[in-house]
C-alpha cells in the first residue's frame, strides 16, 4: 500500500473464527489493514461487522471460543530499524503482555463496564505503571528516599528504616533488570529465528518461547520481603510514587481535583469521567498506538464531544497513531485521516477520508453514506435493504451480494479481490476489475 | 464512626430477633402439658405425682401463657436456664462442657470448607471444560446431594468398620485419662488439640487430631459443595465481564487477571453463601457429632430432643439463633469491606 508513510502495524489476510455450539462463526474473512505512523485511522461498519474482532485480534486478546486461525500481523515498533517487524501471531503470551498497555493500548465502548467495580481509580490506573514501568518507579522512589535520608539526623532510627527500604527496593530492581536482560536475549534470538521454518529452528523457537513465558521478574530477597507482613511496608514509597504519577496523569487529562478522584471507585464517577479514567489506563505508558473501540457510543452528546476533543488533543501531543472504531460516519469525517469500511468480516474499501466521502466506490460505502441524514433533506432517508448476514453460514462470493443494488452473477461465486482503484484508494468489488490482485 | 453505629444498631436488632426466637421456642414449649414441662426443674428420676403437682404449682406452670413467658424471660436474663437431664448438670455448665468439643471441630472444618470450596471452584472456572473442571463439578454435585448421615455412616463403615482406622469418639481412653485427671495437664482453652500443643503433649495432640479427621472430612464434603458451585459460576461470570478485557488490554498476566481482577468480584456472592453455609454447618453438626460420638453441642441437642430435655433444647435454640445473627452481621461487614459499592449506614 502507501509507501510514503511508515507502517506501524499491518494485518494481512486475517481469519478469526468463533467456535460456538451453533457452528463456526467466521467473523473475519481475510482482513488486511495498514495503520501508519502518525495517522488517525478509522474502522467503520455496522455492528457485528468485525471491527472489534479485528482490533482484538491485533492485540491478541480474542476471548475463547474465538481463535485467530490464519493471517499475519506485523508490528513495527522500532522506528530506526524498519526491517525489525514483530510477528504478533508468532510471539509468546508473555511478550504480548509486555506490549499490551505499553506500546498498544485500548479504550472501550462502555466505560462503566470496562472498569473493575471493586478496585479504586488509583489501583486501576496505577496497575499500568506496575505492569510496565516498575523499574522506573523504583528508580524514582530510590532517589526520593536517598534525598530524605541525607536530610535526616545521622543516628535517627527512621534513617535505618529508609536504609532497609532502599536495600529491598534495589534488590527488587535488580530482579527486574535481570529479567529484562534475560527476556531481551531470548527476544533477540527469537527474532533471528523468526523467518526460518526448518524443523530445527521450530524446535528451538518453541523452547525459547517456553523459556520466555517462564521468565519472571525475580529477586529472592524482595520476593520474600513482599510476603512478610511487616517487611512488606518497604513498598509503601513505591505506592506513593505511583500515586504521584497517576495524579499527574489524571490532571493532564483535564480531570478536576485528581487527588480526590484517585481514591474514588468507578460507580462514584460520571460516565464521561469513567471514560477519562479508561483513557488514563490506556495512556499511562505512552503507547505508540491507541485503539479506541467506539469510545463515545454510550455517552451523552456533550460528553461525546469532550472525549473526541480529548482524543484529538492527545493525538497531537502524546500518541503517535490512533485506530478509531466507530459506526458514526460524521465522527470519522471529523477525526480520521484514512478509513476502512468493513462489512461482515470483509474489508470493502479503504481510502482517505476526503476521497471516501467524495467518491465512494463500493456499493456498501455508498449505501452507508446515503443513509446518513442531512439537514436539508426533504425526501425519505435511503437505506440498505436486508440485514447483516449470519456469519455461521455467510453468503458465498462477496458477502454483500444479497443486499447489493449492483449485484452481478460473479458476485455470488467469487470473492472480489482488493484492488487499488486510484492511488491510495483500495476497493474489493467486482465492479472494479483492477490491474491485479493485492 | 458510622460503622460503629451500624454495628450497634445491628446488635440491637439482634435482641429483637432473639426475642422472636424465644417466643417461638416458648410457644413450642407451651404445646407440652405442664406435667412434662416440669421436667426442667426435676433433678432426679424418683418424683411422686404429688411432688410433681407441688412443683407445677411452685413454678406456676399452670399460669396464663404471657405471665409464664415473662417469668421465663426474667429467668433467662438472670442466667437461670434450668437443669439439663442429658447433661446431668445445670444447662450453662453443660454448655460450657460441650461447647469446646464443637468449637474445635468448627475450627478445623469451617476454614477447610471455605478454602476448599473457593479453591476448587476457582480451579474449575479457570480450567473450564477440562478434566479438572468435570471432576470438581461431579464432586460438588455428589457432595451436595448426599445426606450428611448417610455419608457419615459410610465413612465410618469403610474406615472404621472395614479398615479399622479412624475410630469414633473424641479421645481414646488413655488420652481421656490425661485430659480429665492428669494434674499436670493445663486446660488453657479446653480445645484439646490446642491445649495439647500448649502443654507440649504430642501423644494427646495426635490422638485428638486423628479422631477429628473423619468428622471434618464428612463436614467438608457436604458443606463445601455449595461454595464450590457458586464460586465456579461467579468466577466464570466475572471472567466474562468487560473489565477483564480492560485488564488484558493493559497487559496483565494470568495471576493478576485471576487473583486481582476476577476473584475479588467473584468472591462477593460467595461471602454471603459462606455465612449461610456456616449456619448449615451447625445443623450438620447434630448428625456428625452423633455419628462420630463426639460429645459436643450437636450431640447434646440430639440427646435433648430424644429425651425431652426442654431446658437444653431451649437454650441451644437460642444459642443457634445468636450464632446465625452474629454470623450474618460479620458477613455483612466483610461484604461492605470487599465491595465498595455497598455502604453501611
Amino acid at each position: 500500500m502507501s509507501t510514503a508513510l511508515q507502517t506501524l502495524v499491518e494485518t494481512s489476510d486475517l481469519h478469526t473464527n468463533f467456535y460456538t455450539f451453533e457452528g463456526v462463526v467466521r467473523a473475519l474473512n481475510g482482513v488486511s489493514i495498514v495503520v501508519n505512523r502518525g495517522e488517525t485511522y478509522g474502522l467503520v461498519g455496522e455492528s457485528g461487522c468485525g471491527k472489534s474482532v479485528t482490533v482484538r485480534s491485533l492485540m491478541r486478546i480474542v476471548q475463547p471460543p474465538g481463535r485467530i486461525d490464519s493471517g499475519r500481523i506485523v508490528l513495527f515498533l522500532n522506528e530506526r530499524d524498519r526491517s525489525r517487524g514483530i510477528e504478533i501471531l508468532q510471539r509468546t503470551e508473555t511478550y504480548m503482555q509486555s506490549i499490551r498497555g505499553s506500546d498498544i493500548s485500548m479504550i472501550f465502548q462502555e466505560p462503566g463496564a470496562a472498569l473493575n467495580p471493586v478496585l479504586s481509580v488509583l489501583d486501576q490506573v496505577g496497575e499500568s505503571y506496575r505492569l510496565h514501568r516498575m523499574e522506573q518507579m523504583i528508580t524514582e522512589t530510590l532517589a526520593g528516599l536517598e534525598g530524605e535520608r541525607t536530610a535526616m539526623h545521622r543516628n535517627s532510627p527512621r534513617r535505618a528504616v529508609r536504609r532497609l527500604q532502599a536495600a529491598l527496593l534495589k534488590a527488587e530492581r535488580r530482579g527486574l533488570q535481570r529479567w529484562a536482560a534475560l527476556v531481551g536475549r531470548i527476544d533477540n534470538e527469537l527474532y533471528l529465528l523468526e523467518d526460518r521454518q526448518d524443523v530445527e529452528a521450530l524446535a528451538r523457537k518453541e523452547s525459547l518461547n517456553r523459556g520466555r513465558d517462564r521468565a519472571r521478574p525475580r529477586s529472592g530477597l524482595a520476593s520474600i520481603a513482599r510476603r512478610v507482613p511487616l517487611l512488606r511496608r518497604y513498598r509503601r514509597p513505591i505506592n506513593a510514587t505511583i500515586r504521584r504519577h497517576v495524579v499527574e496523569l489524571l490532571r493532564s487529562l483535564g480531570i478536576p481535583n485528581p487527588e480526590n478522584v484517585v481514591r474514588r471507585y468507578p460507580h462514584e464517577l460520571s460516565g464521561g469521567m469513567q471514560q477519562r479514567i479508561v483513557i488514563a489506563i490506556a495512556l499511562a505508558c505512552h503507547p505508540t498506538l491507541l485503539i479506541a473501540d467506539e469510545p463515545t457510543s454510550n455517552l451523552d452528546v456533550t460528553i461525546q464531544a469532550q472525549i473526541v476533543e480529548l482524543i484529538k488533543d492527545l493525538k497531537r501531543t502524546t500518541i503517535s497513531s490512533v485506530l478509531f472504531i466507530t459506526h458514526d460516519l460524521g465522527l470519522v469525517a471529523e477525526v480520521c485521516d484514512r478509513v476502512t469500511v468493513m462489512y461482515a468480516g470483509d474489508v470493502s474499501e479503504t481510502a482517505t477520508v476526503r476521497e471516501l466521502f467524495r467518491g465512494p466506490l463500493h456499493p456498501y460505502t455508498a449505501g452507508l453514506l446515503a443513509s446518513v441524514p442531512k439537514v436539508d433533506q426533504r425526501e425519505e432517508l435511503s437505506m440498505i435493504p436486508g440485514a447483516v448476514p449470519n456469519l455461521i453460514r455467510p453468503p458465498e462470493g462477496c458477502r454483500f451480494h444479497p443486499r447489493c443494488p449492483k449485484r452481478m452473477e460473479i458476485c455470488e461465486i467469487q470473492k472480489p479481490p482488493t484492488v487499488e482503484h486510484s492511488r491510495g484508494h483500495w476497493v474489493a468489488c467486482h465492479l472494479y476489475p483492477g490491474r491485479g490482485n493485492a | 464512626m458510622s460503622l460503629l453505629a451500624y454495628i450497634v444498631r445491628r446488635l440491637l436488632l439482634m435482641v429483637l430477633v432473639l426475642i422472636g426466637v424465644s417466643l417461638l421456642v416458648f410457644t413450642m414449649m407451651m404445646l407440652l402439658p405442664p406435667g412434662q414441662r416440669v421436667a426442667i426443674y426435676v433433678t432426679n428420676d424418683r418424683v411422686s405425682p404429688a411432688m410433681m403437682d407441688a412443683l407445677i404449682a411452685k413454678y406456676g406452670l399452670n399460669d396464663p401463657a404471657p405471665l409464664q413467658y415473662f417469668r421465663w424471660l426474667r429467668n433467662l436474663l438472670h442466667g437461670e436456664f434450668g437443669y439439663s437431664i442429658t447433661a446431668s448438670s445445670p444447662v450453662l455448665k453443660g454448655f460450657a462442657r460441650f461447647l469446646p468439643v464443637t468449637l474445635e471441630l468448627v475450627l478445623y472444618a469451617a476454614p477447610l470448607i471455605i478454602l476448599t470450596g473457593i479453591f476448587l471452584g476457582t480451579l474449575g472456572a479457570v480450567r473450564k471444560d477440562t478434566a479438572m473442571d468435570h471432576v470438581t463439578r461431579v464432586l460438588a454435585i455428589v457432595g451436595f446431594s448426599l445426606p450428611t448421615f448417610w455419608l457419615g455412616l459410610l465413612l465410618m463403615m469403610i474406615f472404621y468398620g472395614f479398615l479399622g482406622i479412624f475410630p469414633p469418639g473424641a479421645l481414646s481412653t488413655d488420652v481421656r485419662n490425661i485430659v480429665f485427671s492428669d494434674p499436670t495437664w493445663h486446660p488453657y482453652t479446653h480445645l484439646v488439640t490446642i491445649d495439647a500443643i500448649l502443654n507440649w503433649r504430642w501423644q494427646v495432640f495426635w490422638d485428638a487430631f486423628y479422631r477429628m479427621i473423619l468428622p471434618t472430612l464428612n463436614l467438608v464434603v457436604i458443606n463445601s459443595a455449595l461454595i464450590m458451585r457458586l464460586m465456579r459460576s461467579s468466577m466464570l461470570e466475572a471472567l466474562g465481564q468487560d473489565y477483564m478485557m480492560t485488564a488484558r488490554a493493559k497487559g496483565a498476566d494470568r495471576k493478576t487477571l485471576f487473583r486481582r481482577h476476577a476473584r475479588r468480584n467473584a468472591m462477593l456472592p460467595v461471602i454471603t453463601i459462606s455465612g449461610i453455609t456456616f449456619a448449615e454447618l451447625m445443623g450438620s453438626m447434630v448428625i456428625t457429632e452423633t455419628i462420630f460420638d463426639r460429645k459436643g453441642i450437636g450431640w447434646w441437642m440430639a440427646q435433648a430432643a430424644l429425651q425431652l430435655d426442654v431446658a437444653a433444647i431451649m437454650f441451644d435454640v437460642l444459642f443457634l439463633g445468636t450464632i446465625y445473627v452474629v454470623v450474618n452481621l460479620v458477613v455483612d461487614l466483610i461484604y461492605a469491606y470487599v465491595d465498595p459499592r455497598v455502604r453501611l449506614s
